[in-house]
């Protein structure tokens, strides 16, 4: 049983760790981000790969961090001649092409098979049968740390500037703020965020493979963001907890309708996490927390409760 | 073998076309990418399989149906999700759009399992013509393809229902002002939308099998065709899709074929960096 709680502990707490992530780069920069398990599985192998040749955990940990920061950069680089909208097309079409690159380059990602027996960070110091404990209380650390980073990164004038880029990039830029730099900086500072989910995800399982990076890692990541309120840090992971234990539970469906069986049961959760979605958009797009706000609108409710009209706005080409 | 390759990737094109004309439609008219358009096509695929090999109905039978059960799908979607969203900025509608796409692919796996399905259809001898191998297959997706072209061509070209629709596309506001029923106008937008799926999801099926990944697999291809046709240019759309086929099928020739499913993301990156309107669209203006 304490077996079983450390595992969720771990799985919910890496799932949140990727939300933080998303946060800051659709929650506050507006950039919305579908290519989520893209990066989370390029900082796994990226983790993988380096560790195991010669660098070492730690060594690994970093070129996962930043082999995602380096990738996010890039992508986010994109949008360079056109508007945010276009970023969650490349940034699925990326994840795409990440998959593609780890089932075909088996050199480097050894193929479907994957890559196994990734060191861990502090392995020699507690038997292997006590070592998810050390792992959780490490990846809860690097939660808090990351928790403290997305919430002095919101508060600060570079977080401010990235909200009023993302609700308005013109008067941003007439007030001299530098969209672009901006939106490189906030996606590349989420991508960092999600490569590290993605090398503890690595040290945890030690053995990655493509199969373990579906579409789902990204579905919980939005889920995650809408329930707890974009741009708010605190209910984001409130909002992820309760994700997990929610989906969680769906497991002891099994033992109550006979006809479930695995595929059932995974279609089942992916679907009520699409539902939940949706659902959250529609009834309560303010998420768990409101977005924390130094401005008079904060005193405005009715503000409040619609802030997606304030950033409404027409950027794409135009029927013809 | 260039001239096969060519013919192959214009009939991928071609059935690529009809979810890009979906995808461009809806944006025309509701200024939002509609993330759902692969979780559609799958399930249109999986309506026309169901009726044609569970229930023993011919294909174009089991098509016209599936068409008809997709657009009821894809209007009740809008009634259930989009147009509580439509005051909504376009991201919002967005991630809605994808939250949509995660139940429809899910219900799909969910009835249906992981397992491919094949139509239940009879295997025929390619025909030869001139040295090209052209299977029946591909005589019935390209018929099918133009056909629709050409009706979906009429009722937006020569329909007050299609004046509407472009009316409503230009300027909402101005159309709402001329007593433009913009609820009517979209319900149709979606219809089509439906019943574009529902083709594209039955023709890809003749080719190959469904599972429920098919559609996902086309999402990239299919935006590639919308943006490098211009997002909202039903005739882009098109050219898009045939271009983009053509190219990927050209691509085996110097690429490994694994790399296929990547030609479609590299020409989004290369139109974003340096003619992001597309072929045939306007240049965007920010407001």
């Amino acid at each position: 049983m304490t077996a079983y709680l450390v595992t969720i502990l771990i799985l919910a707490s890496i799932s949140a760790i990727v939300a933080l992530g998303l946060n800051i780069q659709w929650g506050v920069a507006g950039l919305v981000n579908f290519g989520v398990v893209g990066f989370y599985s390029v900082g796994a192998y990226a983790t993988a790969i380096v560790a195991l040749g010669g660098g070492g955990a730690w060594g690994g940990l970093l070129a996962g961090v930043l082999a995602s920061a380096v990738l996010s950069a890039l992508i986010a680089l994109l949008t360079v001649r056109l508007t945010d909208d276009y970023l969650a097309i490349v940034a699925l079409g990326l994840a795409e092409v990440v998959r593609l690159v780890l089932l075909n380059e088996a050199w480097l990602t050894g193929g479907p098979l994957g890559i196994s027996g990734i060191p861990r960070p502090f392995a020699g110091l507690v038997t292997e049968a006590n070592y998810p404990v050390l792992l959780l209380g490490m990846i809860l650390l690097a939660l808090a740390a990351t928790l403290l980073f997305a919430e002095a990164l919101v508060r600060s004038p570079f977080g401010r500037a990235l909200r009023a880029v993302r609700d308005d990039d013109t008067v941003a830029a007439a007030l001299g703020k530098d969209a672009l730099s901006l939106r490189i900086k906030a996606f590349a500072a989420g991508g960092a965020i999600i490569g590290l989910a993605g090398a503890l995800h690595a040290f945890y399982i030690t053995y990655i493979d493509p199969s373990q990076f579906t579409s789902i890692v990204t579905a919980y990541a939005f889920m995650a963001v809408i329930a707890g309120g974009r741009g708010s840090n605190i209910g984001l992971i409130i909002g992820a907890g309760s994700i997990m234990a929610l989906l969680e539970a769906t497991r002891f469906l099994k033992d109550f309708i006979p006809f479930l069986d695995g595929t059932k049961l995974a279609a089942l959760r992916l679907a009520m996490i699409g539902a939940g979605i949706v659902l959250l958009l529609i009834f309560r797009p303010q998420g768990a927390m409101a977005e924390p706000r130094l401005s008079a609108r904060a005193s405005r409710p009715e503000a409040e409760l619609k802030p997606d009209r304030l950033s409404e706005r027409k950027v794409l080409p135009h029927a013809s | 073998m260039i001239a096969q390759l060519i013919l192959n990737g214009l009939v991928t094109g071609a059935i690529v076309a009809l979810p890009a004309l979906a995808l461009t439609l809806t944006f025309a008219i509701l200024k939002f990418p509609n993330f759902a358009i692969g979780a559609m096509l799958t399930m249109g695929a999986y309506c026309g399989w169901m009726l044609n090999a569970l229930f023993g109905l011919s294909l174009p039978a089991a098509t016209a149906l599936a068409a008809g059960a997709m657009a009821i799908v894809a209007v009740a979607v809008d009634k259930l999700v989009f147009t509580h969203l439509r005051d909504r900025e376009g991201l919002t509608l967005l991630v809605a759009s994808m939250g949509v796409a995660f139940v429809l692919e899910n219900v799909c796996r969910f009835a249906f399992g992981n397992d491919a399905r094949n139509l239940d259809i009879a295997v025929a001898r390619p025909i030869r013509w001139h040295g090209l191998r052209v299977n029946h297959e591909q005589v019935i997706t390209g018929g099918a393809v133009v056909a629709c072209l050409l009706v979906l061509f009429v009722i937006v070209r020569f329909t007050p229902l299609g004046r509407a629709m472009r009316a409503v596309a230009d300027n909402p506001s101005l159309a709402a002002a001329r007593g433009i029923e913009r609820n009517v106008v979209v319900a149709v937008a979606w219809c089509l939308v439906g019943i574009l799926c529902a083709l594209a999801g039955t023709l890809i099926a003749l080719d190959r099998a469904i599972d429920p990944l098919m559609g996902w697999n086309y999402q990239i291809n299919v935006f590639a065709a919308a943006i490098l046709g211009g997002l909202g240019s039903l005739f882009g759309a098109v050219i898009g899709a045939l271009v983009i086929g053509v190219v990927e099928e050209l691509s085996t020739l110097v690429i490994p074929t694994n790399y296929r499913q990547a030609i479609a993301f590299a020409m989004i990156v290369i139109l974003l960096l340096l003619r992001p309107q597309g072929l045939f669209g306007k240049v965007a203006i920010r407001k």
